[in-house]
Protein backbone atom coordinates (compact mmCIF):
# COMPACT_ATOMS: atom_id res chain seq x y z
CA UNK A 1 0.00 0.00 0.00
CA UNK A 2 1.58 3.24 -1.16
CA UNK A 3 0.47 6.66 -2.30
CA UNK A 4 2.91 8.54 -4.47
CA UNK A 5 2.85 11.67 -6.62
CA UNK A 6 5.66 12.55 -9.02
CA UNK A 7 5.64 16.02 -10.52
CA UNK A 8 1.87 16.43 -10.24
CA UNK A 9 0.57 19.62 -11.75
CA UNK A 10 -2.96 20.99 -11.93
CA UNK A 11 -4.34 24.22 -13.31
CA UNK A 12 -8.02 25.11 -13.15
CA UNK A 13 -9.68 25.60 -16.54
CA UNK A 14 -9.48 29.24 -17.64
CA UNK A 15 -6.74 29.94 -15.07
CA UNK A 16 -3.11 30.60 -15.88
CA UNK A 17 -1.70 29.87 -12.43
CA UNK A 18 -1.23 26.23 -11.42
CA UNK A 19 -2.85 25.46 -8.08
CA UNK A 20 -0.65 22.37 -7.76
CA UNK A 21 2.78 22.66 -9.35
CA UNK A 22 5.34 19.86 -9.51
CA UNK A 23 4.09 18.13 -6.38
CA UNK A 24 6.18 15.13 -5.28
CA UNK A 25 5.55 13.04 -2.20
CA UNK A 26 5.23 9.45 -1.07
CA UNK A 27 3.28 7.89 1.79
CA UNK A 28 3.81 4.22 2.45
CA UNK A 29 1.76 1.66 4.33
CA UNK A 30 -1.49 2.07 6.24
CA UNK A 31 -1.83 4.92 8.69
CA UNK A 32 -3.45 8.22 9.53
CA UNK A 33 -1.74 10.82 7.35
CA UNK A 34 -2.53 14.44 6.70
CA UNK A 35 -2.44 17.20 4.13
CA UNK A 36 -1.89 20.52 5.84
CA UNK A 37 -1.63 24.07 4.59
CA UNK A 38 -3.40 27.41 4.33
CA UNK A 39 -6.61 27.84 2.34
CA UNK A 40 -6.27 27.84 -1.42
CA UNK A 41 -3.04 25.90 -1.73
CA UNK A 42 -4.73 22.98 -3.48
CA UNK A 43 -5.52 20.50 -0.70
CA UNK A 44 -9.02 19.74 -1.99
CA UNK A 45 -7.82 19.80 -5.60
CA UNK A 46 -5.18 17.21 -4.70
CA UNK A 47 -7.84 15.05 -3.00
CA UNK A 48 -10.06 15.20 -6.08
CA UNK A 49 -7.16 14.32 -8.37
CA UNK A 50 -6.33 11.30 -6.20
CA UNK A 51 -9.94 10.09 -6.32
CA UNK A 52 -10.37 10.64 -10.04
CA UNK A 53 -7.20 8.78 -11.00
CA UNK A 54 -9.12 5.45 -11.04
CA UNK A 55 -11.41 6.73 -13.81
CA UNK A 56 -8.83 8.98 -15.49
CA UNK A 57 -5.45 7.39 -14.82
CA UNK A 58 -2.63 9.87 -14.39
CA UNK A 59 0.90 8.47 -14.63
CA UNK A 60 2.07 11.04 -12.06
CA UNK A 61 -0.13 9.49 -9.37
CA UNK A 62 0.71 5.99 -8.15
CA UNK A 63 -1.49 4.11 -5.70
CA UNK A 64 -0.43 0.48 -5.78
CA UNK A 65 -2.45 -1.78 -3.50
CA UNK A 66 -5.27 0.71 -3.26
CA UNK A 67 -8.32 -0.41 -5.18
CA UNK A 68 -10.91 1.79 -3.52
CA UNK A 69 -10.28 5.43 -2.73
CA UNK A 70 -13.15 7.33 -1.13
CA UNK A 71 -13.39 11.07 -0.64
CA UNK A 72 -15.60 12.58 2.06
CA UNK A 73 -16.01 16.29 2.64
CA UNK A 74 -17.72 18.45 5.20
CA UNK A 75 -20.53 19.88 3.11
CA UNK A 76 -22.08 16.57 2.18
CA UNK A 77 -25.69 15.93 3.06
CA UNK A 78 -27.87 12.89 3.59
CA UNK A 79 -31.24 12.83 1.83
CA UNK A 80 -33.96 14.39 3.96
CA UNK A 81 -36.86 12.01 3.33
CA UNK A 82 -36.13 9.68 6.22
CA UNK A 83 -34.26 9.64 9.51
CA UNK A 84 -30.47 9.58 9.63
CA UNK A 85 -30.64 6.25 11.44
CA UNK A 86 -32.54 4.57 8.63
CA UNK A 87 -30.11 6.05 6.07
CA UNK A 88 -27.22 4.53 8.00
CA UNK A 89 -29.04 1.17 8.12
CA UNK A 90 -29.53 1.26 4.37
CA UNK A 91 -25.87 1.92 3.54
CA UNK A 92 -24.42 -0.40 6.18
CA UNK A 93 -23.14 -3.59 4.54
CA UNK A 94 -24.15 -6.91 6.06
CA UNK A 95 -21.62 -7.94 8.67
CA UNK A 96 -20.80 -4.40 9.75
CA UNK A 97 -23.75 -3.89 12.10
CA UNK A 98 -21.53 -4.15 15.17
CA UNK A 99 -19.05 -1.64 13.73
CA UNK A 100 -21.93 0.72 12.99
CA UNK A 101 -23.20 0.49 16.58
CA UNK A 102 -19.71 1.08 17.98
CA UNK A 103 -19.11 4.08 15.73
CA UNK A 104 -22.49 5.57 16.64
CA UNK A 105 -21.60 5.29 20.31
CA UNK A 106 -18.09 6.75 19.92
CA UNK A 107 -19.31 9.54 17.62
CA UNK A 108 -22.08 10.27 20.18
CA UNK A 109 -24.87 10.14 17.64
CA UNK A 110 -27.27 7.67 19.28
CA UNK A 111 -29.67 10.40 20.51
CA UNK A 112 -30.15 11.85 17.01
CA UNK A 113 -30.72 8.69 14.96
CA UNK A 114 -34.46 9.40 14.72
CA UNK A 115 -33.88 12.96 13.49
CA UNK A 116 -33.69 14.12 9.89
CA UNK A 117 -30.31 15.32 8.63
CA UNK A 118 -31.45 18.96 8.44
CA UNK A 119 -32.29 18.88 12.15
CA UNK A 120 -28.74 18.03 13.21
CA UNK A 121 -26.10 20.58 14.17
CA UNK A 122 -23.26 21.05 11.69
CA UNK A 123 -20.90 18.98 13.82
CA UNK A 124 -23.44 16.16 14.08
CA UNK A 125 -24.00 16.30 10.32
CA UNK A 126 -20.27 15.91 9.67
CA UNK A 127 -19.97 13.01 12.12
CA UNK A 128 -23.00 11.28 10.60
CA UNK A 129 -21.54 11.68 7.14
CA UNK A 130 -18.16 10.29 8.23
CA UNK A 131 -19.74 7.20 9.81
CA UNK A 132 -21.35 6.11 6.55
CA UNK A 133 -17.99 6.34 4.77
CA UNK A 134 -16.24 4.35 7.50
CA UNK A 135 -18.81 1.58 7.01
CA UNK A 136 -17.85 1.13 3.35
CA UNK A 137 -15.05 -0.95 1.89
CA UNK A 138 -12.04 1.29 1.19
CA UNK A 139 -8.27 1.26 1.08
CA UNK A 140 -7.80 5.02 1.30
CA UNK A 141 -10.31 7.41 2.82
CA UNK A 142 -9.71 11.10 2.26
CA UNK A 143 -11.33 13.14 5.02
CA UNK A 144 -11.58 16.71 3.76
CA UNK A 145 -12.34 18.69 6.92
CA UNK A 146 -14.70 15.85 7.81
CA UNK A 147 -14.59 16.77 11.49
CA UNK A 148 -15.18 20.50 11.06
CA UNK A 149 -17.52 22.01 13.68
CA UNK A 150 -16.88 19.11 16.07
CA UNK A 151 -15.54 20.09 19.50
CA UNK A 152 -11.87 19.42 20.16
CA UNK A 153 -12.28 16.70 22.79
CA UNK A 154 -14.70 14.67 20.68
CA UNK A 155 -12.52 15.15 17.59
CA UNK A 156 -9.61 13.61 19.47
CA UNK A 157 -11.79 10.68 20.62
CA UNK A 158 -12.99 10.11 17.05
CA UNK A 159 -9.53 10.25 15.48
CA UNK A 160 -8.09 7.84 18.07
CA UNK A 161 -11.05 5.48 17.55
CA UNK A 162 -10.68 5.58 13.76
CA UNK A 163 -6.99 4.72 14.13
CA UNK A 164 -7.81 1.84 16.46
CA UNK A 165 -10.68 0.44 14.38
CA UNK A 166 -8.95 0.64 10.99
CA UNK A 167 -5.26 -0.18 11.49
CA UNK A 168 -4.93 -1.65 7.99
CA UNK A 169 -6.34 1.35 6.08
CA UNK A 170 -4.78 4.57 4.90
CA UNK A 171 -6.38 7.91 5.77
CA UNK A 172 -5.60 11.30 4.36
CA UNK A 173 -6.89 13.91 6.77
CA UNK A 174 -7.22 17.43 5.41
CA UNK A 175 -7.33 19.87 8.30
CA UNK A 176 -6.35 23.35 9.37
CA UNK A 177 -5.73 22.29 12.96
CA UNK A 178 -1.95 22.31 13.49
CA UNK A 179 -1.96 20.64 16.92
CA UNK A 180 -4.29 17.87 15.86
CA UNK A 181 -2.32 17.09 12.73
CA UNK A 182 1.02 17.14 14.58
CA UNK A 183 -0.32 14.95 17.39
CA UNK A 184 -2.19 12.19 15.59
CA UNK A 185 -0.86 11.93 12.05
CA UNK A 186 1.90 9.64 10.87
CA UNK A 187 3.03 11.59 7.82
CA UNK A 188 2.06 15.16 7.06
CA UNK A 189 2.23 16.66 3.60
CA UNK A 190 2.61 20.40 4.14
CA UNK A 191 1.65 22.59 1.20
CA UNK A 192 2.74 26.20 1.30
CA UNK A 193 1.37 29.22 -0.48
CA UNK A 194 2.56 29.44 -4.12
CA UNK A 195 3.77 33.04 -3.60
CA UNK A 196 6.30 31.83 -1.02
CA UNK A 197 7.68 29.36 -3.58
CA UNK A 198 8.57 26.88 -0.86
CA UNK A 199 6.86 23.95 -2.54
CA UNK A 200 5.76 20.99 -0.43
CA UNK A 201 7.35 19.17 2.49
CA UNK A 202 6.81 15.87 4.23
CA UNK A 203 6.91 16.07 8.02
CA UNK A 204 6.74 13.11 10.43
CA UNK A 205 3.90 13.55 12.93
CA UNK A 206 3.79 12.12 16.45
CA UNK A 207 1.20 9.48 15.39
CA UNK A 208 -0.21 9.09 18.91
CA UNK A 209 -2.68 6.28 19.51
CA UNK A 210 -5.19 5.52 22.29
CA UNK A 211 -3.69 5.81 25.80
CA UNK A 212 -0.85 8.03 24.66
CA UNK A 213 1.33 10.18 26.85
CA UNK A 214 2.23 13.50 25.35
CA UNK A 215 5.94 14.15 24.97
CA UNK A 216 5.76 17.93 25.00
CA UNK A 217 9.28 18.52 23.69
CA UNK A 218 9.00 16.35 20.58
CA UNK A 219 5.43 17.55 20.00
CA UNK A 220 6.58 21.18 20.02
CA UNK A 221 9.41 20.28 17.67
CA UNK A 222 6.96 18.68 15.22
CA UNK A 223 4.70 21.71 15.32
CA UNK A 224 7.65 24.02 14.70
CA UNK A 225 8.74 21.87 11.79
CA UNK A 226 5.28 22.11 10.23
CA UNK A 227 5.09 25.86 10.81
CA UNK A 228 8.50 26.28 9.29
CA UNK A 229 7.44 24.31 6.22
CA UNK A 230 4.37 26.46 5.54
CA UNK B 1 -54.15 29.03 0.89
CA UNK B 2 -57.42 27.94 -0.73
CA UNK B 3 -59.42 30.84 0.69
CA UNK B 4 -56.65 33.33 -0.05
CA UNK B 5 -56.80 32.34 -3.73
CA UNK B 6 -60.61 32.74 -3.80
CA UNK B 7 -60.72 36.16 -2.17
CA UNK B 8 -57.79 37.36 -4.28
CA UNK B 9 -59.77 36.38 -7.38
CA UNK B 10 -62.94 38.04 -6.05
CA UNK B 11 -61.05 41.30 -5.41
CA UNK B 12 -59.59 41.31 -8.96
CA UNK B 13 -62.94 40.37 -10.54
CA UNK B 14 -64.85 43.07 -8.63
CA UNK B 15 -62.23 45.71 -9.49
CA UNK B 16 -62.48 44.83 -13.20
CA UNK B 17 -66.28 44.88 -13.07
CA UNK B 18 -66.27 48.26 -11.33
CA UNK B 19 -63.79 49.50 -13.96
CA UNK B 20 -66.06 48.35 -16.80
CA UNK B 21 -69.12 49.96 -15.23
CA UNK B 22 -67.08 53.14 -14.69
CA UNK B 23 -66.14 53.25 -18.39
CA UNK B 24 -69.80 52.71 -19.28
CA UNK B 25 -70.84 55.63 -17.05
CA UNK B 26 -68.08 57.99 -18.17
CA UNK B 27 -68.56 57.32 -21.90
CA UNK B 28 -72.33 56.89 -21.68
CA UNK B 29 -72.27 53.51 -23.44
CA UNK B 30 -75.42 51.50 -24.08
CA UNK B 31 -76.24 48.13 -22.47
CA UNK B 32 -75.45 46.53 -25.83
CA UNK B 33 -71.75 47.49 -25.51
CA UNK B 34 -71.33 47.16 -21.73
CA UNK B 35 -74.29 45.76 -19.81
CA UNK B 36 -75.55 47.54 -16.70
CA UNK B 37 -75.77 46.09 -13.20
CA UNK B 38 -79.39 45.00 -13.70
CA UNK B 39 -78.67 43.16 -16.94
CA UNK B 40 -75.57 41.50 -15.47
CA UNK B 41 -77.62 40.42 -12.46
CA UNK B 42 -80.47 39.00 -14.51
CA UNK B 43 -78.08 37.23 -16.96
CA UNK B 44 -76.18 35.81 -14.00
CA UNK B 45 -79.39 34.34 -12.61
CA UNK B 46 -80.44 32.98 -16.02
CA UNK B 47 -77.20 31.28 -17.14
CA UNK B 48 -75.49 30.48 -13.84
CA UNK B 49 -76.65 26.86 -13.56
CA UNK B 50 -75.69 25.94 -17.12
CA UNK B 51 -72.37 27.78 -17.04
CA UNK B 52 -71.40 26.22 -13.72
CA UNK B 53 -71.87 22.74 -15.20
CA UNK B 54 -70.00 23.83 -18.34
CA UNK B 55 -67.02 24.97 -16.21
CA UNK B 56 -67.07 21.64 -14.35
CA UNK B 57 -67.09 19.88 -17.74
CA UNK B 58 -64.07 21.97 -18.80
CA UNK B 59 -62.38 21.33 -15.46
CA UNK B 60 -62.73 17.55 -15.86
CA UNK B 61 -60.92 17.75 -19.23
CA UNK B 62 -58.35 20.11 -17.65
CA UNK B 63 -57.57 17.70 -14.81
CA UNK B 64 -57.31 14.74 -17.16
CA UNK B 65 -55.12 16.73 -19.56
CA UNK B 66 -52.90 17.95 -16.73
CA UNK B 67 -52.41 14.42 -15.41
CA UNK B 68 -51.33 13.28 -18.89
CA UNK B 69 -48.98 16.29 -19.18
CA UNK B 70 -47.39 15.63 -15.79
CA UNK B 71 -46.86 11.95 -16.62
CA UNK B 72 -45.37 12.81 -20.02
CA UNK B 73 -43.20 15.65 -18.66
CA UNK B 74 -41.74 13.43 -15.93
CA UNK B 75 -41.15 10.54 -18.34
CA UNK B 76 -39.37 12.72 -20.91
CA UNK B 77 -37.66 14.82 -18.19
CA UNK B 78 -36.22 11.69 -16.55
CA UNK B 79 -35.11 10.28 -19.91
CA UNK B 80 -33.59 13.61 -20.94
CA UNK B 81 -31.77 14.36 -17.67
CA UNK B 82 -28.50 12.75 -18.77
CA UNK B 83 -25.81 14.70 -20.56
CA UNK B 84 -25.60 11.88 -23.10
CA UNK B 85 -26.40 12.30 -26.81
CA UNK B 86 -29.99 11.07 -26.31
CA UNK B 87 -30.46 13.37 -23.31
CA UNK B 88 -29.18 16.40 -25.19
CA UNK B 89 -31.35 15.52 -28.20
CA UNK B 90 -34.49 15.31 -26.05
CA UNK B 91 -33.65 18.63 -24.37
CA UNK B 92 -33.00 20.47 -27.64
CA UNK B 93 -36.15 18.98 -29.19
CA UNK B 94 -38.24 20.04 -26.18
CA UNK B 95 -36.85 23.60 -26.24
CA UNK B 96 -37.48 23.93 -29.97
CA UNK B 97 -40.97 22.45 -30.04
CA UNK B 98 -42.19 24.50 -27.07
CA UNK B 99 -41.31 27.68 -28.97
CA UNK B 100 -44.03 26.81 -31.50
CA UNK B 101 -47.50 28.16 -30.59
CA UNK B 102 -49.65 25.11 -29.86
CA UNK B 103 -52.86 27.09 -30.49
CA UNK B 104 -51.74 27.42 -34.11
CA UNK B 105 -51.80 23.64 -34.36
CA UNK B 106 -55.30 23.37 -32.90
CA UNK B 107 -57.15 23.63 -36.26
CA UNK B 108 -55.08 20.71 -37.61
CA UNK B 109 -56.06 18.62 -34.59
CA UNK B 110 -59.73 19.47 -35.12
CA UNK B 111 -59.51 18.63 -38.82
CA UNK B 112 -57.89 15.29 -38.08
CA UNK B 113 -59.80 14.28 -34.94
CA UNK B 114 -62.99 16.34 -35.21
CA UNK B 115 -64.92 18.04 -32.38
CA UNK B 116 -65.11 16.36 -29.03
CA UNK B 117 -63.36 15.11 -25.97
CA UNK B 118 -60.11 13.83 -27.55
CA UNK B 119 -59.34 17.10 -29.34
CA UNK B 120 -59.96 19.17 -26.19
CA UNK B 121 -57.87 16.80 -24.13
CA UNK B 122 -55.00 16.81 -26.61
CA UNK B 123 -54.83 20.61 -26.86
CA UNK B 124 -55.15 21.04 -23.08
CA UNK B 125 -52.32 18.62 -22.41
CA UNK B 126 -50.11 20.04 -25.17
CA UNK B 127 -50.48 23.61 -23.89
CA UNK B 128 -49.56 22.70 -20.32
CA UNK B 129 -47.02 19.98 -21.23
CA UNK B 130 -44.10 22.03 -22.54
CA UNK B 131 -43.72 24.52 -19.66
CA UNK B 132 -43.96 21.54 -17.31
CA UNK B 133 -41.37 19.63 -19.31
CA UNK B 134 -38.88 22.51 -19.25
CA UNK B 135 -39.20 22.76 -15.47
CA UNK B 136 -38.88 19.01 -14.95
CA UNK B 137 -35.88 18.87 -17.29
CA UNK B 138 -34.32 21.80 -15.43
CA UNK B 139 -34.75 19.98 -12.12
CA UNK B 140 -33.74 16.51 -13.27
CA UNK B 141 -30.68 17.58 -15.25
CA UNK B 142 -28.96 19.37 -12.37
CA UNK B 143 -27.06 17.06 -9.99
CA UNK B 144 -27.37 17.58 -6.24
CA UNK B 145 -23.64 16.97 -5.72
CA UNK B 146 -23.61 17.25 -1.91
CA UNK B 147 -26.01 14.33 -1.65
CA UNK B 148 -25.25 12.30 -4.76
CA UNK B 149 -21.45 12.17 -4.19
CA UNK B 150 -21.61 9.41 -1.58
CA UNK B 151 -23.88 7.17 -3.65
CA UNK B 152 -21.79 7.62 -6.80
CA UNK B 153 -18.49 7.08 -4.93
CA UNK B 154 -19.74 3.89 -3.30
CA UNK B 155 -21.42 2.52 -6.44
CA UNK B 156 -24.91 2.71 -4.92
CA UNK B 157 -26.40 5.20 -7.33
CA UNK B 158 -29.40 3.96 -9.35
CA UNK B 159 -31.53 6.06 -11.67
CA UNK B 160 -34.51 5.76 -9.31
CA UNK B 161 -32.44 7.12 -6.41
CA UNK B 162 -31.05 9.92 -8.57
CA UNK B 163 -34.58 10.98 -9.60
CA UNK B 164 -35.79 10.72 -6.01
CA UNK B 165 -32.95 12.91 -4.69
CA UNK B 166 -33.44 15.58 -7.36
CA UNK B 167 -37.24 15.58 -7.01
CA UNK B 168 -37.01 15.81 -3.21
CA UNK B 169 -34.49 18.63 -3.28
CA UNK B 170 -36.69 20.60 -5.71
CA UNK B 171 -40.06 19.70 -4.25
CA UNK B 172 -41.15 23.32 -3.77
CA UNK B 173 -40.27 24.17 -7.36
CA UNK B 174 -42.09 21.12 -8.73
CA UNK B 175 -45.27 21.62 -6.71
CA UNK B 176 -45.37 25.31 -7.68
CA UNK B 177 -44.95 24.45 -11.35
CA UNK B 178 -47.63 21.74 -11.21
CA UNK B 179 -50.08 24.08 -9.46
CA UNK B 180 -49.24 26.84 -11.94
CA UNK B 181 -49.73 24.55 -14.92
CA UNK B 182 -53.39 24.09 -13.92
CA UNK B 183 -54.10 27.57 -15.33
CA UNK B 184 -52.37 26.63 -18.56
CA UNK B 185 -54.35 23.40 -18.87
CA UNK B 186 -57.59 25.28 -18.22
CA UNK B 187 -56.67 27.93 -20.78
CA UNK B 188 -55.81 25.20 -23.30
CA UNK B 189 -59.14 23.46 -22.79
CA UNK B 190 -61.11 26.70 -23.11
CA UNK B 191 -59.21 27.65 -26.28
CA UNK B 192 -59.92 24.21 -27.74
CA UNK B 193 -63.62 24.51 -26.86
CA UNK B 194 -63.73 28.05 -28.21
CA UNK B 195 -62.23 27.05 -31.55
CA UNK B 196 -64.27 24.04 -32.45
CA UNK B 197 -65.61 21.87 -29.63
CA UNK B 198 -69.27 21.23 -28.88
CA UNK B 199 -69.19 21.34 -25.08
CA UNK B 200 -67.59 23.15 -22.16
CA UNK B 201 -67.40 26.77 -21.05
CA UNK B 202 -65.29 27.76 -24.08
CA UNK B 203 -68.13 26.65 -26.34
CA UNK B 204 -70.62 28.66 -24.22
CA UNK B 205 -68.38 31.74 -24.42
CA UNK B 206 -68.29 31.38 -28.22
CA UNK B 207 -72.12 31.34 -28.34
CA UNK B 208 -72.27 34.35 -25.98
CA UNK B 209 -69.74 36.16 -28.19
CA UNK B 210 -71.80 35.56 -31.35
CA UNK B 211 -74.81 36.99 -29.48
CA UNK B 212 -72.71 39.94 -28.23
CA UNK B 213 -73.75 38.89 -24.73
CA UNK B 214 -71.05 40.52 -22.57
CA UNK B 215 -73.06 39.84 -19.42
CA UNK B 216 -72.98 36.12 -20.27
CA UNK B 217 -69.23 36.29 -20.88
CA UNK B 218 -68.71 38.07 -17.53
CA UNK B 219 -70.71 35.32 -15.81
CA UNK B 220 -68.58 32.66 -17.55
CA UNK B 221 -65.39 34.45 -16.48
CA UNK B 222 -66.66 34.58 -12.91
CA UNK B 223 -67.20 30.81 -12.78
CA UNK B 224 -63.93 30.05 -14.57
CA UNK B 225 -62.05 32.22 -12.06
CA UNK B 226 -63.73 30.74 -9.01
CA UNK B 227 -63.32 27.13 -10.15
CA UNK B 228 -59.66 27.53 -11.23
CA UNK B 229 -58.89 29.32 -7.94
CA UNK B 230 -60.39 26.43 -5.99
CA UNK B 231 -58.52 23.87 -8.14
CA UNK B 232 -55.18 25.69 -7.84
CA UNK B 233 -55.68 26.21 -4.12
CA UNK B 234 -56.34 22.48 -3.70
CA UNK B 235 -53.22 21.62 -5.69
CA UNK B 236 -51.11 23.99 -3.58
CA UNK B 237 -52.54 22.57 -0.36
CA UNK B 238 -51.82 19.05 -1.65
CA UNK B 239 -48.25 20.13 -2.51
CA UNK B 240 -47.76 21.51 1.01
CA UNK B 241 -49.09 18.27 2.48
CA UNK B 242 -46.69 16.20 0.37
CA UNK B 243 -43.78 18.44 1.36
CA UNK B 244 -44.66 18.24 5.05
CA UNK B 245 -45.20 14.48 4.99
CA UNK B 246 -42.05 13.76 3.03
CA UNK B 247 -39.54 16.10 4.61
CA UNK B 248 -40.55 16.57 8.24
CA UNK B 249 -40.24 13.86 10.88
CA UNK B 250 -43.30 12.51 12.63
CA UNK B 251 -44.49 14.90 15.29
CA UNK B 252 -42.05 17.64 14.37
CA UNK B 253 -41.27 20.24 11.82
CA UNK B 254 -38.16 21.57 10.15
CA UNK B 255 -36.88 25.08 10.81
Amino acid sequence: MRLECNGLKYTYPESEVAVIDNLCFSMAGPGFNAVFGPSGVGKTSLAKLLVSQKDRPDSRILAPGMETILYSYNQERLPGWSSTGSHLDRVCPAGKKKLKQDLIEIFRLAPVLEARFAQLSMGQQNRMNLIRYLLQEFDLLIMDESLANVDEALRETIILAVKAFFPGKMFLYISHNLMEVAKFCKEILVLSEPVKQKGSFMVKGRDYCQGYTLDKKSFDATMLEIMDAF
Amino acid sequence: MLFRRIYQFLIVYCLCLVGLLGIKQVLGLSDYVIPGVTLIHSTFGRVSGGYFLDVLNTLSVTIFGQIISIAMAFTVGILGRKSSWAGSFIKVMAYNIQAYPIVALAPIIFILLGDGFISRLLIASMICYFPLLLSVLGVMAVPVKDIEHFYIATGRMRWQLEVKIRAFENLSKLTTVIAGSATLAMAGTIVAEFIAANAGIGYSIRIALYQSDLAGILTALFYIGIIISVYQGMLETLGELVKTKWSAPKGGELL
